[in-house]
């Protein structure tokens, strides 16, 4: 249900309200309206098809010294301006233990209508339509029986309709629609040994910013056997094995790359420490932009809220920012940030538009928009045929990096070994370890666009209350040189 | 809201609605969240969470909704969207049909008064010599004061009706070299059902220590090293045995260690049982019964080293001719798994501190928290990787004998559990990463041998 014309009212009446608190310098009051969908199917049987609607508003106010933060899910007049004295009575009550007064510059007011382009509206699909195209892929990676134990697949439809007023005049209203879908299947060996392999990406899913035209182009009925003879071929695959060897990630490894080794690190936030209580620091600190060479002179890493499709596209951010593209990496340097108004000031810069929220009653936080590698050239057949001797790791299983962002282990479904230009066989349970900027700098080799895809993760989680974002990555295949290589045997 | 209040409401809604079969999961949380970092209170918030979830069955046909709106016109108008949604859906399988009228759950003691009152000006209050103790110290503080009120309900149409009202405080503290660039850091954390009885003071004497204690590390080799883990790094390690191994999906898939039930899979000191009903005053949390509205009782997973009961919610228990353990949950972020624990309570040894352990250990680490561990390496063995994180340090000949620069370990957790010979006898409850109103009880453990298969560095 789209924000009726009382319910705009109470908005206002809200932000009017603090705009006669003398305390108060700057306060948004946004309404989001989420609605999901999710689907699954496991072994053949619905395993879960259930809707969700919320609604409501938050309100983050700045006081004289500090933000304060409050909301409610009843939309009406009464209920909005108590939550509005209710933040700026936080503002308030913080104001004692913020030493300095926050420093927040002004902003013209941003005024507009973003809507996700698409096709086919996916909440208008029959639910039967829905049910079978995720049947038909499990049913298809069940043929055949043992060893496949299990296998499943699933979609996911969410619409956000978000409106955004502040005491600066922005009035935006902007209206989501993100899909993704993703499959796996298990095969069980001798002795306890259980491969999985999914599709299309780490955990099976990707995300997209559209309509129901977004599941067709990820072809799940196309790749059921591929994934299916994989997981069995793994079971007796030979593990891969320890070394230092030339490494190959296929284009969807190397966007969580991306996102835990750059997105991540180059939030503003997170270095200047306001991350801590979660998930860490970073080693990415304000005295070295311009001067660290995070990658090699080949890498390009750009943070762009424009992408057509991505997850991480908008029209404005939760603080009134318009969509942008942002260089954060340049030939290899590292030149900016994942910032908001108040973050970007502090390093005499303008903001580069991230701030959300995931929903009404969360305030919002830096977060990454696309944050994506670009293309350079030749194509996948081209780095396999100039590697001589390297490993091709594909599709994520395990992640985990450091709470500075430099030290990551990654596992991933398979690896191919590769042997003067060619693949020669199958390796089971690979894994890959580095040091971000060691790692980065000794990249080689980037595909070009025909290879390059915007992936999408409905699931990075940020914040204390965690809360769960869309964003996007987009990658090509990519050759690293001499890079620690092994399997994830785990002291065996 | 109480979880009368919001009972009476799922009752009115399920009779407004009149389905034939259907069921109404409530829940409310108001938290009151004080964040702070770099030495200041810069993110306070006030956060409310309703949310109705409804379930309505035709026949075999399963359909579920939710709102945020908790009144009875709009569960209700929930309940007719699931009644138009489930006769579109194909048949769930062994869905035995919603629960019954029971006997009454358990009701331990989980709400405290001081708690529910908490207000903002209290919060900052509380920070306040927080803030200054870590500042006089020369370090900068970041952490969460947090204190909530939660309500929970169900009420089906075949009779089922339960509620349940609970308090939760939590404080975490870091007292750290740099805000956020690194460097040595100490932590301190304690949860409990009363703000009043937060041990604030002491967990930030302890954080300010073991940042001091951890300045000027050393760099270790990778290698095979003995190690006692501290309660905060135990707990993140049992999460995620308990995310890949003891719900009954996770075994039908084949990757669960407890595949092989009644086997023995890791050492006789490890018994763990799930148990929301624990009416222990430090350390029992949790909700007396599951979304399904399944009573909840202790669940024994593993006894002395054996793998011995999975966990159900009703349809996977009718599938397996058994009963549910009540563990039946909403979706939890990422889609992992809705069928799991809630509150994992790890038994504890003999050891009168971790001091004792420590004294154990020639040559070896001492851990005291862990960072990003993942469980997904190779699920049937619990293989894990992870780093250390707010406090590594060397133990020489018994004693701590200087700080040591975060480590990466590999290993099997249960392999590993298999290698211990020493846990503490006190055990503490740490707040769940995955799970709302979930907890981990666990003592401080030394485990021998365990992989650390390489090392982060200081900076770039």
């Amino acid at each position: 249900m789209p924000l009726l014309p009382a319910e705009e009212a109470a908005m206002r009446a809200a932000l009017d309200v603090l705009r006669r608190d003398a305390s108060v310098r700057y306060a948004e009051v946004r309404f989001v309206e989420n609605r999901s969908e999710r689907l699954r199917v496991r072994d053949g049987r619905p395993e879960q098809a259930s809707t969700s609607g919320t609604r409501g508003v938050g309100i983050r106010v700045l006081g004289e010294k500090t933000w304060g933060f409050a909301c409610s899910p009843n939309v009406t007049e009464g209920e909005l301006v108590l939550a509005a004295k209710r933040a700026a009575r936080i503002a308030q009550a913080s104001a004692g233990l913020v030493p300095s007064a926050v420093v927040f510059p002004e902003r013209e007011a941003s005024r507009g209508v973003y809507e996700t382009r698409m096709e086919r509206d996916p909440f208008s699909v029959p639910l039967d339509e829905k049910m079978a195209a995720l049947d038909a892929p499990v049913r298809e990676l069940l043929r055949g029986g043992k060893p496949i134990s299990s296998a499943d697949a699933w979609m996911e439809w969410v619409r956000v309709e978000k409106r955004l007023l502040t005491t600066e005049g922005t009035d935006t209203t902007q209206r989501f629609t993100y899909g993704g879908a993703g499959m796996e299947c298990f095969a069980l060996g001798e002795g306890g040994v259980s491969q999985r392999r999914s599709y299309p990406t780490w955990q099976g899913s990707d995300g997209f910013q559209g309509g129901w035209e977004g599941l067709a182009a990820l072809d799940l009925m196309g790749h059921t056997g591929e994934i299916r003879d994989e997981a069995i071929a793994l079971l007796t695959a030979p593990p891969c094995p320890e070394g230092v060897r030339d490494l190959i990630l296929d284009a969807s490894q190397v966007a969580l790359q991306i996102h835990e080794s750059c997105g991540h690190p180059t939030e503003l936030d997170r270095a200047l420490g306001s991350e801590i209580s979660l998930a860490g620091g970073s080693f990415m600190q304000p005295r070295m932009l311009g001067k660290l060479q995070y990658g090699s002179d080949l890498v390009d890493i750009v943070a762009d809220s424009t992408s057509e499709g991505g997850m991480g596209t908008f029209g404005w951010d939760d603080e009134g920012i318009a969509s942008g593209t942002h260089p954060l990496v340049e030939r290899g340097k590292f030149v900016d940030y994942l910032s908001s108004r108040e973050t970007a000031r502090t390093l005499s810069r303008e903001s580069t538009g991230t701030m959300r929220a995931d929903n009404w009653n969360r305030p919002p936080l830096i977060r990454m928009v696309n944050v994506s590698l670009q293309p350079k050239k030749g194509s996948f057949d081209d780095l396999i045929a100039d590697t001589k001797d390297g490993v091709y790791m594909l599709v994520d299983k395990s992640w985990s990096i450091d709470d500075l962002r430099l030290n990551f282990q990654f596992s991933c479904e398979a690896a191919w070994e590769i042997k003067n230009g060619k693949k020669t066989r199958l390796l089971r349970d690979p894994r890959y370890t580095g040091i971000t900027p060691e790692f980065w700098r000794s990249c080689d080799a980037i595909c070009g666009k025909e290879d390059w895809k915007l992936f999408g993760i409905s699931t990075c989680g940020k914040g204390d209350p965690m809360q769960i974002m869309q964003v996007g990555h987009g990658a090509a295949p990519a050759r690293f040189r001499q890079v620690s290589v092994g399997n994830t045997g785990g002291g065996k | 809201m109480t979880g009368e209040e919001l009972l009476a409401l799922c009752k009115d809604s399920l009779a407004r609605a009149g389905e034939a079969h259907a069921e109404v999961f409530a829940t409310w949380r108001a938290r009151g969240c004080a964040r702070f970092s770099g030495g200041e209170l810069g993110q306070h918030m006030d956060l409310d969470e309703p949310l109705a979830t409804v379930r309505v069955a035709r026949g075999g046909r399963l359909a579920e909704t939710q709102t945020s709106k908790l009144d009875v016109a709009s569960i209700a108008a929930a309940i007719a969207e699931a009644a138009a949604l489930a006769p579109l859906l194909p048949e769930t399988e062994g869905f035995p049909g919603f629960a019954p009228a029971d006997g009454p759950s358990p009701s331990p003691h989980r709400f405290e008064d001081d708690t529910a009152k908490a207000t903002p000006e209290q919060r900052a209050e509380l920070l306040s010599p927080v803030l200054s103790r870590v500042r006089a110290a020369g370090f900068f503080a970041a952490g969460m004061l947090e204190t909530s009120i939660g309500a929970a309900a169900v009420a089906t149409t075949e009779g089922c009706a339960r509620a349940h009202t609970e308090t939760a405080a939590s404080f975490r503290v870091w007292s750290l070299e740099t805000p956020g660039a690194g460097g040595a850091a100490g932590y301190g954390g304690h949860m409990h059902k009363s703000v009043s009885a937060l041990a604030i003071e002491r967990e930030t004497e302890r954080a300010i220590r073991m940042c001091a204690l951890g300045k000027s590390p050393i760099e270790l080799d990778a290698g095979r090293y003995d190690v006692v883990m501290e309660p905060p790094a135990m707990s993140e390690l049992l999460e995620w045995l308990s995310l890949i191994s003891f719900g009954a999906p996770e075994v039908e898939q084949g990757g669960s260690p407890m595949c092989r039930l009644n086997e023995r899979i890791t050492g006789e000191g490890m018994t763990l049982v799930e148990d929301a009903t624990w009416d222990d005053p430090a350390l029992g949390f949790g909700t007396p019964f599951d979304r399904e509205g399944t009573a909840r009782r202790p669940i024994t997973l593993i006894d002395k080293g054996v793998a011995k009961s999975i966990l159900y919610d009703r349809t996977y228990a009718a599938r397996a001719k058994t009963r549910s353990t009540g563990s039946a949950r909403l979706g939890e972020t990422g889609g992992l798994t809705s069928l799991g624990a809630s509150n994992l309570v790890m038994s504890g040894g003999s050891a009168k501190s971790t001091d004792e352990l420590i004294a154990g250990i020639d040559r070896g680490l001492y851990v005291c928290r862990l960072h990003y561990v993942n469980g997904l390496l190779e699920t049937p063995r619990a293989v894990m990787t992870g780093l250390t994180r707010d406090g590594c340090f060397l133990v020489e000949r018994g004693k701590i004998a200087r700080a040591v620069g975060n480590m990466r370990f590999t290993d099997s957790f249960l392999e590993g559990l298999a290698r211990s010979d020493g846990m503490t006898r006190d055990r503490t409850a740490i707040p769940s990463w995955w799970s709302a109103g979930g907890t981990i009880v666990a003592p401080a453990v030394r485990m021998r041998d365990f992989m650390f298969n390489g090392r982060s560095q200081k900076s770039a």
